[in-house]
C-alpha cells in the first residue's frame, strides 16, 4: 500500500467518522437514550411530567452495534447476490437498519412512557410523530457513515476483517464514545439549565429537569438543537480522532515493511499518549486557575 | 489431535488475557450514569461499555498489525497501545466537555489530594456531588488500564487464531478464521468486563479508589470463569478446524 494513498483514505475515514459521531450523539439526545435517560425516566416520579422522547433501547454501544451489523449484513448480501454498486447497497442496508431502529424506538417509547401512567405521565402522540423521523434520519446517517468507513478500511487500508464484523466493532466503538463524551453536555447542562452554570448537578435536584423550551414546551428536537453546538461536534472529533490515530500508526509505520518499522509505530503511539497526558494536565490547571475553588481552603490540617 | 500440553498452555494464556481485562476495568476511571450529570468522577458511561469500546479498538489495531506483519508479539503490544489511545482521547475530550461545556474544574471525590500531582481536590468538588471530570491520577490510571486491557484482548485473539491456524486439516479461509477468533475474544472480553463491573458496583476512580482493594476477588472469579470459557472456545476452534 502506498503510504500517501493510505493517508488520503485515512483523512476521508476521519471526515466520515466525524459525521458518524456527530449524528450518533444527536440521535441519542433526541431520544434521550444513554445515561441522562435516568433523569428523564425519574422526572415523572418526582412529579415533573414532561414532553421528552424517552427511549432506552439498550446501552448506546449495543444499539449502534446492532444497527451497524444489520446494515452491513444486508449491504454485503446484496453486493454478493446482485450486481449493485457499493453506494446503492450502503443506502439500502442503512434504510433497513433504520427501519429496525425505528421499530425498537417505537416499542421502547410506548413501553417506557406507559409504565409511568401511575405517575400521571401522558403519552403525547404529537411528540412521537415529530421526534421519530428525526431519530430515524440520524440513525440512517450513523449507519451509512459506519458502512462507508468499513468499505474504505477493507478496500484500501488492507484490514480484511469481514465487513459485518468490522461494522459491529465500529458500531460498538462509536456508541461507547457517544455515550461517554457527548452526553455530558446534555445530562449536566441542557437538562438542568435552571441551575446555576458552573457546577455539577446536586443529587438533591435529580429528576427536576427543565421542561420549557426557548419557545413553547421542550421536546427531544429542542435538545438536539442545543447539543448540535457542542456535544455532537465533540463526539464527532473524538470518534474521528480515535479512528485516525489508531490507524495512523499502522499506515505511516506499516509493519508490512519490517518489524522495526512496526516498533517505530509503537513509539509514535506512546508519544501521542504522552501528549494527551500533558494537554490534560494543562487543561486541569487552567480550569482550576480560572474557575477557582467552590469553598475556601481551611487552615486546619487535612485528615487523610 | 492437538497436543494436550499445547492445549493447556493455550487455555492458560486465554485465562491470563481474561485476568488482564478484569484488572484493566478496575483501573479505568468510570463514573457511570452519575458522571453524565457531573455527579461523580470518571468517564460518564457504563464500565462495560467503555471497556468494550476501548478493547475493541485495541483488537482492531492488533488484528490489522497481525494481518500486515504476522508478528504476534508486536500485534499484542500495539493492541494495548491502540486501546490506550482510544481511552486517552475519550478522557481528554470528556474533560474538554466538563471544563468548557459545563464550566467545572476536574476534581476527585475519593481523595483529598491527587495522589500524582498533590493538588487539593475536596475544595473543588461542587456541592451535592462526588467529584467530576477526570483528574490527572485517574487519567494516568485509565491509560495504564487501557494498555493492560488491550493487551489482554489481543492476547486472547492471538491465541485462538494461532490454535485455529495450527490445525493440520485447516479448512477455513482467513476471513472465516478471523471472524471465529475475533467473535470468541469479544465474548470473553465482555464476560470479564461484566465480572469486574459487578465487583466495583459500576463506578471506580482508578487505582487509588478504596474499591480497588476488592481486585483479588475479581481476579479469582475471572480466572476460573475465563479458564472454563477458554477451554470451551478451544474445543469450538479445534472442532471447526476438523482435528478432533
Amino acid at each position: 500500500m502506498d503510504p500517501l494513498i493510505g493517508m488520503g483514505v485515512l483523512a476521508l475515514v476521519g471526515a466520515v467518522a466525524a459525521i458518524a459521531g456527530y449524528t450518533e450523539d444527536l440521535e441519542s439526545v433526541v431520544g434521550s437514550q444513554s445515561n441522562p435517560n435516568s433523569q428523564v425516566q425519574l422526572a415523572p416520579q418526582m412529579k415533573y411530567p414532561h414532553r421528552l422522547f424517552n427511549k432506552a433501547i439498550s446501552g448506546e454501544p449495543l444499539s449502534n452495534g446492532l444497527a451497524a451489523v444489520i446494515g452491513a449484513v444486508i449491504a454485503v448480501s446484496l453486493e454478493s447476490f446482485y450486481d449493485l454498486s457499493i453506494i446503492t447497497v450502503i443506502v439500502i442496508g442503512s434504510v433497513a437498519a433504520m427501519m429496525i431502529h425505528m421499530i425498537l424506538a417505537t416499542t421502547s417509547f410506548f413501553g417506557r412512557i406507559s409504565s409511568q401512567s401511575r405517575f400521571k405521565q401522558p403519552i403525547y402522540l404529537d411528540v412521537f410523530k415529530t421526534n421519530l423521523p428525526v431519530i430515524a434520519a440520524y440513525a440512517f446517517m450513523t449507519t451509512a457513515c459506519i458502512l462507508i468507513i468499513c468499505y474504505l478500511m477493507t478496500s484500501y487500508l488492507e484490514i480484511w476483517i469481514p465487513i459485518p464484523l468490522l461494522a459491529l466493532i465500529l458500531g460498538i466503538t462509536v456508541g461507547s464514545i457517544g455515550s461517554s463524551v457527548g452526553d455530558i453536555q446534555y445530562g449536566a447542562e441542557r437538562l438542568y439549565q435552571n441551575l446555576e452554570f458552573g457546577s455539577g448537578i446536586n443529587a438533591a435536584y435529580s429528576g427536576n429537569i427543565v421542561r420549557k423550551a426557548e419557545s413553547g414546551i421542550r421536546s427531544g428536537v429542542d435538545n438536539s438543537w442545543f447539543s448540535s453546538k457542542f456535544g455532537g461536534p465533540t463526539t464527532g472529533i473524538a470518534f474521528a480522532a480515535v479512528l485516525f490515530m489508531t490507524s495512523w500508526i499502522t499506515v505511516l509505520f506499516n509493519p508490512e515493511w519490517g518489524n522495526a518499522v512496526g516498533w517505530i509505530g509503537l513509539i509514535a503511539g506512546v508519544l501521542f499518549i504522552l501528549a494527551t497526558i500533558l494537554i490534560n494536565r494543562f487543561l486541569e490547571k487552567s480550569a482550576r486557575r480560572n474557575f477557582g475553588p467552590y469553598r475556601e481552603e481551611e487552615k486546619t490540617e487535612i485528615v487523610e | 489431535m492437538m497436543n494436550i500440553i499445547l492445549f493447556l498452555i493455550a487455555s492458560l494464556l486465554i485465562t491470563l488475557g481474561g485476568v488482564l481485562i478484569t484488572i484493566s476495568v478496575h483501573l479505568i476511571p468510570v463514573g457511570g450514569a452519575p458522571a453524565a450529570m457531573a455527579q461523580a468522577t470518571g468517564v460518564g458511561t457504563g464500565t462495560t461499555q467503555l471497556a468494550a469500546g476501548a478493547g475493541l479498538t485495541g483488537l482492531l489495531v492488533a488484528v490489522s498489525v497481525h494481518l500486515l506483519s504476522g508478528d504476534v508479539l508486536l500485534s499484542i503490544i500495539l493492541g494495548g497501545i491502540g486501546s490506550a489511545i482510544m481511552i486517552s482521547i475519550v478522557m481528554l475530550i470528556s474533560n474538554i466537555g466538563y471544563i468548557y461545556g459545563i464550566g467545572i474544574p476536574l476534581a476527585s471525590g475519593k481523595a483529598v489530594r491527587d495522589p500524582m500531582t498533590k493538588d487539593r481536590q475536596d475544595i473543588y468538588v461542587s456541592k451535592g456531588t462526588e467529584g467530576h471530570g477526570i483528574p490527572t491520577a485517574a487519567f494516568l490510571s485509565g491509560i495504564v488500564g487501557g494498555i493492560i486491557g488491550g493487551i489482554g484482548g489481543s492476547l486472547i485473539y492471538s491465541v485462538i487464531y494461532t490454535v485455529l491456524h495450527s490445525q493440520t486439516d485447516f479448512v477455513f479461509s482467513t476471513p472465516a478464521a478471523l471472524t471465529i477468533s475475533i467473535l470468541l475474544s469479544i465474548s470473553i472480553y465482555f464476560i470479564n468486563a461484566v465480572i469486574a463491573s459487578y465487583n466495583i458496583g459500576g463506578t471506580i476512580e482508578g487505582y487509588y479508589d478504596p474499591k480497588f482493594k476488592k481486585l483479588p476477588k475479581a481476579i479469582i472469579v475471572s480466572a476460573v470463569m475465563t479458564f472454563i470459557c477458554g477451554i470451551m472456545s478451544l474445543f469450538i476452534v479445534i472442532q471447526q478446524g476438523g482435528a478432533l
